[in-house]
């Protein structure tokens, strides 16, 4: 009570009072800048989609690129050449117009080697890109690139203003930055607040919104509560109109709050899974990596420890997703005595001690993650059923500062993130190239028919050969068991009853997106 | 004269008879409270180290469809967010906790003795060693627990490192200042006299002398390396899962603790019942041991 009490003080402190022309937001993490080609960042993702656009946007069901700033486009039969038809009524919150020429300016800022920027992949292998006249752009890829629409509704493919960028220099994202969107930046204070004003002449919201614009409050402010109990105490206390980042252990208690609101991203594609490094000896045994996987209970889990807020994962990909392969649906079944006689068959006699070894070694995996989230809690209900079966896992947590460089390291058996994705196609691509070893391949999986069928999914020039190609990786990936998926975790946005028609949105951890028909009740 | 009949003449009190001293045990009885607490400490200590046939449960065996499950007859301290038995890894834990408690104070104080004894006896090392006390009294526990995590990764050495760091510089200065003490006694010189070696000085003269002082100190530091230990746990820098230790539980319950408070608070009071008994047992056996409170 005292930490809730606690909590519910430094709320009231921090929210202030609510303004009625002011949607009140709040997340628990600040971004580093907002300068959406220059990072991987979630929390940079959700202010900029608010206050810039893409050529297309995502649709409600995660699959289908829709008409944004390009109304419309074509395919050379080739699948290398877009042309993209622009909007002429579009401008920026600076009032300059929108052109071909900021979509050719974007791009090629995107694919300069000095912006480094991490996502310029999501944009497809450029060959070059045309302003043909002021409202029509030719993009024109190496190779065909089968999944460049869905990419392009990433954040990290936004069209910024050139003027801006150049006026900004190294302060853009930071001290400002100007958009198409249906918000305008107007300040942030770092780890404090980020305040957005309405885009008065936004007209053109895509065909997944009631409203084309504009939104519906003068102001947007977004603040940071890093503490979770004070960001539940917030909510209750009805100092913040929403948050996508309501502590998952307190949903149960949100739902049940007479003023809140819970509504989960549906679809959500968002997986806690434990990957094997399967050059180190412990686990380079396809039936060890199997074993594991199919020893544990994951709806158990879901319930027991997640309470409800995840779903099971029996394969890599949600089966809402584009490109799931329904075939993969089989290979994963929990069964703890089979897990056991594979052990047995792959050589791992148990020990006195209740551990298996097998010439002289443990079988003791070391389990890399952060100590944040929901990992940690998996991790041991995980090591707890492993126990059953004669493996142990020795958890070792990094800080969140440390972990990515040490998960890049090779003296470790198994590691876990959770992963956002797109589409199938998105993650094998991401996690299963051999070019991605060590990190985001971090299994070191090296495989010339893996690779080949990655290649041609992405170059497929219909939606049948790519889903053909994707569905053979995850055949085969999954066979091999190089990941353990556990949980699809649900995104839950938590609102204020006051608040309606804000259906959460399921894009890159982001359920506000464009957030053009939220409004709230007098 | 030869030195080993001086070392029955001079020579200082030993450890056994400091002890022996007045019937310690008879004066620490007759303090109600100072009996209480040892008595609990002794329970304590007992269950911790009997915790294997004294656990109901296995600590480790995880059984998700109970979870949160609060104190009943089967599971008197309830159940955690994974089904686990909290009586029988509070069990486990004390054990751990007490450990590192231990570890720490045995570790820390045999280093800062020997440095500052060795400070009060060689005048020359006096200043380097107080200016290294000084940086290791520069650093809080707790900033070094998390460096060595960083560094290291988390686990119970970075614990036990923090710990004998947080033990050594007090130990030190309380081991010098009384070293300096005894310096000045007549017997050093005549032993100095009498040629003496400085081993047999610093061991024989010096250390036995001071031992008490020392002692009495760290069982009054006990109770706050105790603390130190448990809030690294609670921080997540030491003993990593399945291990039971009484901080890392505490934190494993705080995001429960609108629903199932008593994941947090059932190993929270018994760091508070170890903290309180060892502080107890500490003033009364300071009491009892130091000359200068005895009239």
């Amino acid at each position: 009570m005292i930490r809730f009490a606690l909590g519910m003080s430094l709320a009231l402190f921090v929210a202030g009072p609510v303004s009625a022309q002011t949607l009140q937001l709040m997340k628990g993490i600040d971004a580093p800048h907002y300068d959406a080609q220059r990072t991987t960042w979630g929390p940079t993702s959700d202010i900029v989609n608010m206050f810039q656009d893409t050529l297309v946007a995502l649709d409600w069901d995660g699959r289908t690129p829709v008409p944004y700033l390009a109304r419309s486009w074509t395919i050379s039969e080739d699948g290398r050449t877009y042309t993209f038809r622009l909007r002429d009524d579009v401008s920026f919150c600076s009032g300059k117009k929108f052109t071909a020429e900021d979509v050719v300016y974007s791009f090629k800022r995107l694919k300069d080697p000095a912006i480094k920027a991490p996502y310029a992949w999501r944009a497809g292998d450029i060959k070059e890109l045309r302003a043909t006249d002021p409202y029509t752009v030719e993009y024109e890829l190496n190779e065909p690139y089968s999944e460049l629409l869905l990419q392009l509704t990433m954040f990290t493919n936004v069209i910024h203003n050139k003027a801006s960028v150049e006026a900004l220099g190294k302060d853009y994202g930071i001290k400002g930055a100007d958009g198409t969107g249906p918000w305008c930046f107007e300040s942030w204070q770092p780890r404090t607040e980020i305040v957005l004003k309405r885009h008065d002449a936004y007209r053109w919201g895509p065909s997944l919104y009631k409203n084309k614009g504009p939104v519906k409050f003068e102001k947007l402010s977004m603040k940071i509560m890093p503490e979770e109990s004070s960001r539940v105490a917030a909510m209750m206390a009805g100092q913040f109109d929403m948050t996508h980042q309501f502590p998952p252990a307190f949903i149960a208690q949100a739902k049940a709050a007479p003023m809140l609101t819970v509504t989960a991203a549906k679809p959500n594609f968002q997986l806690l899974y434990f990957g094997f490094k399967t050059t180190r000896p412990m686990v380079e045994d396809r039936r060890v990596r199997e074993a594991m996987s199919i020893a544990i209970n994951r709806a158990e889990i879901a319930k027991g420890v997640l309470l409800g807020n995840a779903d099971p994962a029996f394969t890599i990909v949600d089966s809402d997703a584009l490109d799931h392969d329904p075939g993969t649906k089989g290979i994963i079944k929990e069964d703890i005595e089979r897990a056991k006689a594979l052990l047995d068959e792959a050589g791992w006699k148990m020990g006195s001690d209740g551990v298996r070894e097998k010439d002289g070694i443990k079988l003791q995996p070391k389990i890399y993650y952060t100590q944040a989230g929901n990992t940690p809690r998996v991790a041991e209900a995980i090591q707890g059923y492993l126990r059953r079966i004669g493996i142990h896992w020795q958890l070792q947590p990094w800080d969140s500062t440390i972990a990515p460089s040490k998960m890049a390291e090779q003296d470790y058996e198994i590691w876990s993130v959770t992963v956002p994705y797109l589409s199938a196609g998105d993650l094998m691509n991401i996690y299963f190239d051999s070019r991605n070893i060590p990190t985001p391949n971090r299994m070191n999986w090296k495989d010339a028919e893996t690779d080949d069928w990655l290649k041609q999914g992405r170059s497929a020039l219909t939606d049948t050969d790519r889903a053909k190609y994707y569905a053979l990786v995850q055949q085969k990936v999954m066979r091999q068991h190089l990941w353990i998926p556990v949980l699809n975790i649900n995104m839950d946005q938590v609102a204020n009853k006051k608040i309606t028609d804000a259906r959460p949105h399921m894009i890159y951890q982001n359920t506000f997106y464009k957030g053009l028909d939220v409004s709230r009740q007098k | 004269m030869s030195a080993e009949a001086l070392d029955t003449g001079l020579a200082p009190e030993r450890e056994s008879g400091v002890f022996a001293r007045a019937g310690v045990l008879r004066r620490l009885a007759r303090d109600r409270v100072a009996a209480l607490a040892a008595l609990l400490l002794a329970a304590i200590v007992l269950a911790a180290l009997f915790a294997p046939w004294v656990a109901p449960y296995d600590p480790y065996f995880t059984d998700l469809t109970k979870v949160m499950q609060p104190p009943s007859a089967a599971h008197w301290f309830g159940t955690d967010n994974t089904g686990r038995d909290i009586f029988s890894r509070v069990l486990y834990g004390t054990r751990n906790t007490l450990m590192l408690g231990l570890i720490g104070v045995i570790v820390g104080g045999f280093l800062g003795g020997v440095l500052g004894i060795l400070a009060a006896y060689y005048r020359r090392l006096d200043g380097w060693i107080m200016r290294l006390v000084d940086i290791m009294l520069a650093f809080p526990a707790i900033l070094i627990g998390l460096a060595v995590a960083a560094i290291f990764g988390a686990g119970l050495t970075a614990v036990v490192i923090a710990l004998v760091v947080a033990t050594v510089p007090d130990v030190a200065r309380v081991a010098r200042g009384a070293a300096i003490g005894v310096m000045g006694q007549e017997f050093m010189e005549a032993g100095r006299a009498v040629g003496v070696s400085d081993t047999e000085l610093i061991w024989r003269y010096l250390t036995l002398n001071c031992i008490s002082t020392i002692f009495v100190f760290l069982t009054l530091r006990f109770g706050q390396i105790i603390l130190i230990g448990a809030a690294l746990g609670f921080l997540g820098m030491g003993a990593q899962p399945p291990t039971a230790e009484l901080g890392m539980m505490a934190a494993q319950g705080r995001d429960f603790l609108f629903m199932a408070p008593h994941i947090a608070t059932i190993p929270s009071c018994v760091i508070f019942v170890i903290v309180l008994a060892a502080n107890l047992l500490g003033d009364a056996l300071r009491d009892v041991l130091d000359p200068r409170l005895q009239t």
